[in-house]
């Protein structure tokens, strides 16, 4: 029983309010040979949405194979926020969450390993580095183990 | 606002109680010149009174004599008269002790009477007539002691002794009356002295009476007033000190929001950048697939125009790219190069200075931890790290005895290992570096130099140096124009001044003054 998250049809969830991000994101991921589906959101509240469904209480993604890859810096909410109701709630609180953000405050990453996120990134700023970093995210998740269903 | 309304309407009160305290030494003064007069009054009052006292019993003296000396004479004259009646020479007796007694009266109250001519004139006509009274008796004494007692009586009974003594008499109750006169007006004028007395001691004492219940009352009214200044001070002294905690609370948000801000621009910044570099690399992902394919193309529109060689570029198409492109394609791609190179490099740039304004940020957030710092230690260490490029320049790092400091050794560190390395990368290239760092304390602060020999600042450019992103002197070197900036900024933080004395071509001093001990609570004040 394989549940690599490469070889299983694993959903990533993008948060990501930069539209350009998301596609760099995207495209390097795509380079690393991870061929998943990808769902883009650009607000944090649309996100929800889509996670804890249409009655908020999250049963319509339960055991649902998702990964989450996790903004901090959303116009509508933080992505902290997103994180720990996503962490808190009874049917989600096992969808493996990447935070990947411009951030590299060492309170703000404390918090969020408190909340329970799984990997926190720092997005770098030189492009070489930010590319390289998707990709190895990417080569990451090829190998990623992810919680069968239950 | 609120403290210089508190100034001016405290003003005029001050004012008023100046006024009142110049009044009050006045009303002592008052009251000392009021005193001073009422003794001067009863000292001249009394010295009259003791005076009038004096010349009214003189007036009791004069008159007393005149009637002893009419008794005397009227003594005298009886003796006479029994003498020659009895012709008994026993009779004498009275006449004998009378006659020395009347003539020394008349004497003494002449001396008496001394200085006042009317009493001098009745006194002399009284001796005249005194004289003729005793001639007349002597004569007829002499005339009876003679035998001649006829002659004697004849004098007797004639009228001339009585009229002589009628005259007297006259005189003397006279001079008698008018003393009794005088001595009613001078018992008069003493009564109304001893009046006058009263009345100025009484009214003194009313006035002084009163001076003390106006200075009474000024006192207390002096008393009340402080009172309410006191009440007022305290008062304002509370507000001062709301307004300090207010404005403290104030300086401590704004500085906040100022982090706050850098960090939210720097990071928003950051955003767009990752784009920016990340498009301009699948830009130059795709230049080449564009010159492939262009150079693809013209390979197939010169088979296609049946040019020398067309076949074979035809048949395989791998080789286009092997085939040298033509001028105007080389030329395409150049411009195209040059153009991501400069994006390339201004990116680079705006990336390191939105380093540099994240790394202040950050900076000013850290919470400081005071500690007593051992900055002999913590210099020592700072050249230890920087020792391979002391021994690479050749250059001479010297660490003088330094005091101890209470401040936060992290900060401290950054301050020093950044001076320290400004020294290091700003040397002058003739001449051996040395760098000296040496200390002194004053009262309340400790005072570090940083001194070099290397190429230095020119005076105009010394407030320009702590200035973020701006760098003086030759552009030589690399660096982004933020480590001053954030050694200045970190010394204020630290409640400390930095100083500049820079001489170009000679070296610079770096002059860090810091307080003795440091708080977190002193930290709003700096």
């Amino acid at each position: 029983m394989n549940s690599k998250l490469s070889e299983r049809p694993v959903e990533i969830v993008m948060i990501e309010d930069d539209e350009g991000h998301a596609r760099l994101i995207e495209k390097n991921i795509r380079r690393a040979g991870v061929n998943n589906p990808i769902t883009p959101f650009t607000s944090g509240t649309e996100a929800i949405n889509y996670l804890f469904g249409a009655d908020g209480t999250g049963i319509a993604n339960r055991g649902k194979p998702l990964l989450v890859l996790l903004d901090l810096n959303l116009p509508d909410m933080t992505g902290v926020e997103i994180l720990g109701r996503v962490k808190t709630n009874e049917h989600l609180k096992r969808i493996p969450v990447v935070v990947l953000t411009t951030t590299d405050d060492a309170v703000e990453i404390q918090r969020c390993y408190d909340l329970g996120c799984n990997v926190y990134i720092t997005k770098p700023v030189n492009y070489e580095n930010f590319a390289n970093a998707i990709r190895q995210l990417g080569l990451f998740f090829s190998v990623m183990q992810v919680p069968a269903p239950e | 606002m609120t403290l210089a309304n508190a100034d001016t309407a405290t003003k005029p009160k001050k004012e008023k109680r100046s006024a009142t305290v110049n009044l009050q030494p006045m009303l002592l003064g008052v009251g000392f010149a009021l005193l001073i007069a009422i003794s001067v009054a009863t000292v001249l009052l009394v010295n009259r009174a003791s005076s009038d006292a004096g010349l009214l019993a003189q007036t009791l003296v004069v008159q007393n004599k005149l009637s002893e000396i009419l008794l005397n004479v009227r003594r005298a004259e009886s003796s006479q008269r029994g003498y020659l009646f009895t012709n008994r020479e026993s009779y004498l007796d009275d006449y004998r002790v009378a006659e020395p007694a009347v003539k020394e009266g008349v004497a003494e109250l002449l001396a008496l009477t001394k200085g006042n001519q009317k009493r001098q004139a009745v006194l002399v006509r009284t001796r005249s007539v005194v004289e003729a009274k005793f001639a007349e008796m002597a004569r007829t004494i002499e005339l009876n002691k003679t035998g001649n007692r006829e002659a004697a009586r004849a004098e007797v009974l004639g009228d001339a002794g009585r009229d002589i003594m009628n005259s007297l008499r006259d005189t003397v109750s006279g001079a008698v009356s008018d003393e009794g006169r005088l001595a009613a007006e001078r018992s008069d004028s003493s009564r109304q002295t001893n009046t006058l007395l009263l009345i100025v001691t009484l009214v003194g004492a009313a006035l002084i009476i009163l001076i003390g219940a106006i200075s009474i009352a000024l006192v207390r009214r002096n008393a009340r007033r402080a009172e309410v200044a006191r009440q007022e001070l305290a008062g304002t002294n509370a507000n001062l000190e709301r307004i300090v905690e207010f404005r403290t609370a104030d300086l401590t948000e704004a500085n906040e929001e100022v982090q706050r801000f850098a960090y939210i621009v720097s990071h928003d910044l950051r955003s767009p950048l990752v784009n920016i570099m990340g498009f301009t690399s699948e830009l130059e992902a795709l230049r080449k697939e564009i010159f492939d394919k262009v150079q693809t193309l013209t390979a197939e529109i010169a088979v296609l125009n049946g040019q020398a060689d067309a076949a074979v570029a035809a048949a395989s198409p791998e080789t286009a790219a092997g085939v040298a492109p033509d001028a105007a394609t080389e030329q395409l791609g150049k411009d195209f190069d040059e153009a991501i190179r400069f994006i390339k490099t201004s990116i680079g740039n705006m990336d390191r200075l939105i380093n540099a304004v994240l790394k202040l940020s950050r900076e000013g957030r850290r919470q400081f931890h005071p500690q007593t710092v051992d900055m002999q230690a913590l210099l020592e260490q700072i050249a230890g790290t920087v020792n391979h490029r002391v021994t690479e320049l050749e250059a001479g790092l010297r660490v003088e005895k330094l005091p101890v400091v209470q401040s936060d050794p992290l900060a401290l560190e950054q301050i020093f290992a950044n001076l320290i390395d400004n020294a290091l990368k700003y040397r002058r290239s003739d001449v051996p570096l040395t760098i000296t760092v040496r200390g002194r304390t004053t009262g309340t602060h400790v005072i570090y130099d940083v001194e070099d020999n290397g190429r230095g600042i020119d005076a105009g450019d010394h407030q320009r140096v702590f200035e973020l992103f701006r760098r003086s002197g030759r552009q030589d070197r690399p660096g982004e124009g933020i480590g001053l900036a954030h050694v200045r900024a970190l010394v204020r933080r630290l409640g400390g001044t930095m100083a500049l004395e820079s001489e170009l071509g000679k070296g610079s001093t770096f002059t860090v003054t810091l307080p003795k001990r440091w708080s977190v609570e002193s930290r709003s004040a700096a």
